[in-house]
């Protein structure tokens, strides 16, 4: 809508549309009559000029040159922003890796597997649902993280700048020896999923049976081994999330493997030897028959025949974990040796 | 930018006028530009200004103070020293 209005009516319109931008301050007042003075000159030069005074047009044409009030306030305001450069590269690394490397797979691989399994077959409501809430978590976490940043520049980030040693920079990298980050990505999904699987393994025992379930039973010998798989799974799984953080630790990938397979290592020997000292009705350490089929000598032969098949299968595990600790080892003793070459043959530097 | 408006402003002026030399001098210069770092100058103790009435209206003059003079002629002194540097750094091109 056009008001009308005199020349000088429009100036003090315009100042005062540029007030409502302009932060409240202490100059506030002091800038707007500097712009004031300044527009007032400029028409008045005008003026001159022409020899009659401005209308209203030309008043508003030396107001356009200026610029919009809310552009003006913001380029005589004082420079604001929510985060500053000293902390926008961490906030941008922290919002990534909550974001896409923490809530991303907790929820397509733990919540959603886990809400999948108690829909009871209602599989497209139950990953709407997962994904409707990764979406709306997704916001929250970002809402949360720019919060606690913006504060943090307020209240850190001048002595932050200050306070960083170049001694305390992480050491090089080596390109040859970083694991890639496919393989660190599938083993942390593979974590992921093992981990939802062994959680809900007591209450469906149709994830290992299958359709066995009707007739076999799974043997209290899992109950002193169910803890210690879980946590060796869980052990995996913050492997390949150190892994995937922290790819300057070269080092580690090795190492923790080694140690992980030697745990692996012990239990399934643990588990081996405690297999073999059972000593139920026809040696059933892993599998039981059900009730509804313990008179079934059709059955009897199936679980002797499971039995037999996973202890073959926990050996052939043990093997394999016995050959790769040797590679892990091989693998790291040539890590540590290319890591100090001078350790290696001092006698040829000179 | 900043020298140059230190430079003007051994002379005393107010906002408009020292606008209008600064483009007559072909350096234009924007409000929301001039006078946040005026004030920003000003802060940093290298003008001094003060409101004045004049031709009827109230206007803010400027002035370089005593350390501004210092400062500008250390300014000047880097700015000579840059020019040359890239003086040298043409010819030595120019010859190749």
């Amino acid at each position: 809508m056009s008001k009308s209005s005199t020349p000088r009516e429009l100036l003090s319109r315009y100042l005062q549309a540029v007030r409502f931008w302009l932060p409240r301050s202490r100059t506030q007042e002091d800038l707007l009559a500097e712009l004031g003075e300044d527009l007032r000159s400029q028409i008045e030069e005008k003026e001159t000029e022409l020899g009659r005074p401005l209308d209203e047009k030309e008043v508003s044409d030396v107001l356009k040159r200026c610029g919009s009030p809310m552009l003006v306030a913001a380029r005589l305001g004082p420079k604001g922003y929510l985060i500053g450069p000293t902390l926008f590269p961490i906030y941008t690394f922290v919002l990534k890796m909550v974001l896409l490397w923490i809530l991303v797979p907790v929820f397509l691989f733990i919540v959603g597997p886990v809400n999948v399994a108690s829909a009871g077959g209602r599989w497209g409501d139950a990953w709407a649902n997962t994904l409707g809430d990764l979406w709306s978590g997704l916001f929250v976490a970002a809402g949360i993280i720019t919060l606690v940043f913006a504060v943090l520049e307020r209240t850190h980030a001048p002595s932050w700048s200050s306070k960083w040693d170049p001694l305390k920079l992480p050491p090089l990298q080596r390109p040859e020896r970083r694991t890639s980050l496919v393989q660190t990505v599938c083993d942390m999904a593979f974590s992921y999923f093992g981990l939802i699987w062994l959680l809900l393994l007591p209450h469906y025992p149709i994830l290992i049976l299958g359709p066995a379930k009707a007739f076999l039973k799974l043997s209290p010998f899992w109950h002193s081994f169910y803890v210690p798989i879980l946590l060796l799974t869980l052990v995996a799984l913050l492997r390949s999330t150190i892994t995937l953080v922290r790819p300057q630790w070269d080092w580690f990938p090795l190492s923790a493997q080694l140690v992980q397979t030697a745990f692996t290592l012990i239990l399934l020997n643990f588990m081996i030897h405690v297999a073999g000292q059972t000593h139920n009705a026809g040696w059933h350490p892993f599998v039981i028959l059900a009730d509804s089929a313990r008179n079934s000598l059709q059955y009897a032969r199936v679980v002797a025949i499971v039995n037999v098949s996973i202890l073959l299968g926990l050996i052939s595990a043990w093997l394999a974990m016995c050959i790769a600790a040797l590679v892990q080892c091989w693998q790291l003793m040539r890590y540590l040796r290319r890591r100090n070459p001078g350790a290696q043959q001092p006698a040829h530097s000179t | 930018m900043t020298l140059a408006v230190l430079v003007q402003l051994r002379t005393e002026q107010y906002g408009y006028t020292l606008r209008k030399a600064l483009a007559d001098d072909g350096l234009a210069i924007d409000e929301g530009t001039l006078y946040p770092l005026l004030r920003r100058l000003e802060s940093q103790g290298l003008l001094v200004s003060q409101w004045r009435e004049e031709d009827k209206r109230n206007k803010r003059f400027y002035r370089l103070s005593r350390t501004g003079e210092q400062i500008l002629k250390q300014l000047l002194d880097e700015w000579q020293g840059i020019n040359s540097s890239l003086d040298r750094i043409l010819q030595e091109a120019g010859r190749i």
